[in-house]
């Protein structure tokens, strides 16, 4: 570059400085634990298993000499190739992962900038004693880095896991960078809660037991359809089917009823098997998983707070869940903030306790919105319910459609005034101890807890309607999970008084004396 | 205790780069609709049918704007930036300048046909996002200087 003339600046006027250039050198490169040699390979005949089905029924079928066995050879060589071309290097500032080498493939994250470190082990890689090491970078809102060290001896891996944590830690303080066996022994662990046995019962009463529930439904149905069920059961007389038609549907109800039961256990067990929430030191630790198992740490400074989540069927079972309001981990990846998964409702307000170091806002009674909010909630339960009867019965009435519609349409007035009524005793908020309180809903009733001093700044939003009574909802805006907490329908200067009590000095500047 | 408005306006030729917006938008809207219904379900428009369209297009033209110019408010101050916006559902948003992250100045098309531009305020918090639209272009320029001075001064990386 010639020095002829200014030196070159940017925007603000600073002169331009050449970013680090890249360490080039091969030095420090190593590869996965030898013993992923038998496991990627078996990962990847795993993975082409039903093309390799195929391919032998088709072979045996069409009397070849042997050959479909060499399918075989692909998924083998695969894996193998696949070890054979990553290596991985962790350096003072940064990890790096290379993979392939036809499509090659550079990682690299700022140790920095690392914000999750978990481990997870597959059943193939708990039989070798290996795992999985799983860095991620998610910063709010936005996608992340991830970098996935497939692959290392379980106790590397979690020492590892610690020193990344570590620098993390110290990164943050400005510490100077300890030296690497300063984490020798695991530091203690203090058990929150652990899964038993009869947590299994809230499995087919969560919204995944439902969708199953849904689709299997769907599924006989569709067969019911094909095999012409109903008209094979109005002629049960005539046809040599014996059993009579209500036992039949009867019988039918029940099997389809423990299917779905047998389903959503099984996938709440694979998932949650042997649950255990700790604190170690300054961290979290969430450990779950029958055949894959993890092993989640979340920092304590970034768990702004809790949401005890009650989905319809499980609160009606005495259950809740809770999930932790983590900065840096937006609403896509709830999946790594689950604290306790669908547990007796005790167990998990005891956990927020825990977790959020005061046992009041999980259990405290919740200040009351007033008449004008109870009014709002049952007209928005009551009024597309109502639409959807007048609906029906204008059509009973004109139409030719049958009488049966009423019978299942009616129903939905009572049901739509007692979600109103389960809404209006849901609605509610509370300030206190430096936690904000906020929870709204009945199908899904959730209760946010969030320390105040994670809440960045104020929405206050009022459609036209709520302006005429006075509401307001307000919304405080927060760096991690949804990046919101809600306190709907609530009454202005209530709302007003919320903020200025939360965040002192941002909200008075801008208050009228006056009422407006 | 009640939040009062912000001080400040935005610039009177909001007004009218709303309003040809909106009709533009409308005439788009009703010419497409009424394309769709002749060729997809064989309708013809009424001539009573268009006539209420071109009305409840001049209303949206005319209140509206008139209506969101009057709603949107800014003011910044020492310690935080507020706003308000919306005309059916209003939002009234309140950022620390402390957490502010960055300051986007923003000049559309049609922006700089009337001279003006947008200044966005981003917050660690997706949600938290303060827009002021329709500055005058000088205005705007002076606000993301006084915000980027006022967010130098304060120590931190705002997360």
């Amino acid at each position: 570059m010639s020095i002829d003339g200014p030196p070159p600046v940017n925007l603000y006027g600073q002169p331009f400085v050449e970013p680090p250039q890249p360490e080039n050198d091969a030095a420090g490169w190593q590869r996965l634990d030898p013993r992923m040699l038998a496991v990627l390979p078996a990962r990847e005949v795993i993975r082409f298993l039903p093309a390799l089905l195929v391919i032998f029924f088709a072979g045996s079928a069409s009397g070849g000499s042997g050959w479909q066995f060499l399918g075989i050879l692909v998924p083998v060589a695969l894996g193998v190739y696949r070890y054979y071309t990553t290596s991985y290097r962790i350096g003072d500032a940064r990890v790096e992962l290379r993979s392939g080498a036809i499509n090659r493939r550079a990682t690299t994250v700022q140790l920095d900038r690392v914000r999750t470190v978990d481990l997870s082990a597959e059943l193939l890689q708990r039989l070798f004693g290996l795992v999985t090491l799983k860095i991620g970078t998610a910063t709010g809102g936005g996608d992340g880095d991830r970098l996935d060290l497939d692959g290392l001896p379980a106790e590397r891996g979690a020492r590892l896991r610690d020193q990344l944590l570590g620098r993390v830690a110290a990164t943050d303080l400005g510490e100077a960078d300890d030296a690497p066996d300063a984490v020798e022994a695991p530091a203690p662990e203090v058990e929150i809660t652990r899964f038993r046995g009869r947590w299994l019962r809230y499995a087919p009463l969560t919204s995944l037991g439902l969708a199953i529930a849904g689709g299997l439904f769907g599924l006989a149905a569709q067969f019911g359809q094909m095999a012409d069920v109903g008209d094979r059961l109005a002629d049960s007389e005539a046809s040599a089917v014996s059993v009579p038609g209500p036992v039949l549907i009867g019988g039918i109800v029940v099997v389809v009823a423990t299917m779905i039961v047998v389903f959503a256990v099984a996938g709440y067990a694979v998932t949650n098997w042997a649950f255990r929430l700790t604190r170690r030191d300054d961290s979290f630790v969430v450990r779950r998983g029958l055949f894959t198992t993890r092993e989640i740490t979340l920092d304590a400074d970034r768990v702004a707070g809790a949401s005890l989540i009650e989905g319809l069927g499980v609160r009606a079972a005495g259950g809740a869940r809770l999930q932790a309001i983590v900065t840096g981990l937006d609403a896509t990846e709830s999946g790594s903030a689950v604290l306790v998964p669908p547990a007796p409702a005790h167990e998990s307000t005891h956990a927020a306790g825990r977790v959020l170091g005061d046992d009041t806002p999980a259990t405290t009674e919740l200040v009351d919105h007033g008449p004008a909010a109870a009014r709002r909630r049952r007209v928005r339960a009551l009024v597309p319910a109502s639409l959807l009867v007048g609906a029906v019965v204008i059509a009973v009435a004109l139409s030719d459609l049958s009488w049966w519609w009423l019978l299942i349409a009616t129903p939905l007035l009572p049901a739509a005034a007692a979600l109103a009524a389960d809404r209006v005793r849901s609605l509610g908020h509370t300030l206190g101890d430096g936690i904000l309180t906020s929870r709204s809903g009945s199908v899904v009733r959730q209760r946010d807890m969030l320390h105040v001093e994670h809440v960045i700044g104020w929405n206050l939003r009022a459609t036209w309607f709520q302006r005429r009574q006075g509401l307001v909802t307000l919304v405080g805006t927060t760096a991690g999970g949804s990046q919101r907490i809600t306190v709907l329908d609530v009454p202005e200067d209530l709302a007003v008084a919320v903020a200025d009590r939360a965040t002192p000095g941002l909200v008075d500047q801008f208050a009228s004396a006056a009422a407006d | 205790m009640r939040l009062r408005e912000p001080a400040n306006r935005v610039s009177p030729r909001a007004k009218s780069m709303w309003r040809i917006g909106a009709v533009s938008e409308g005439t788009f809207t009703g010419v497409a609709v009424a394309i769709g219904l002749r060729f997809a379900f064989d309708v013809t428009p009424t001539w009573w049918a268009v006539v209420l369209a071109l009305l409840a297009i001049i209303i949206y033209s005319v209140a509206v704007p008139e209506w969101r110019y009057r709603v949107h408010r800014w003011e910044v101050t020492d310690t935080a930036a507020y706003t308000q916006k919306g005309w059916w559902s209003r939002e009234r948003r309140i950022a620390p300048m402390s957490r502010i992250q960055t300051v986007d100045f923003t000049e559309g098309a049609i922006e700089r046909l009337f001279g003006l531009a947008s200044v966005t305020i981003t917050t660690a918090s997706a949600a938290g996002a303060l827009s002021i639209d329709a500055l005058r272009r000088d205005d705007a320029l002076a606000l993301v200087d006084e915000l980027t001075h006022a967010a130098d001064a304060d120590e931190g990386d705002a997360t």
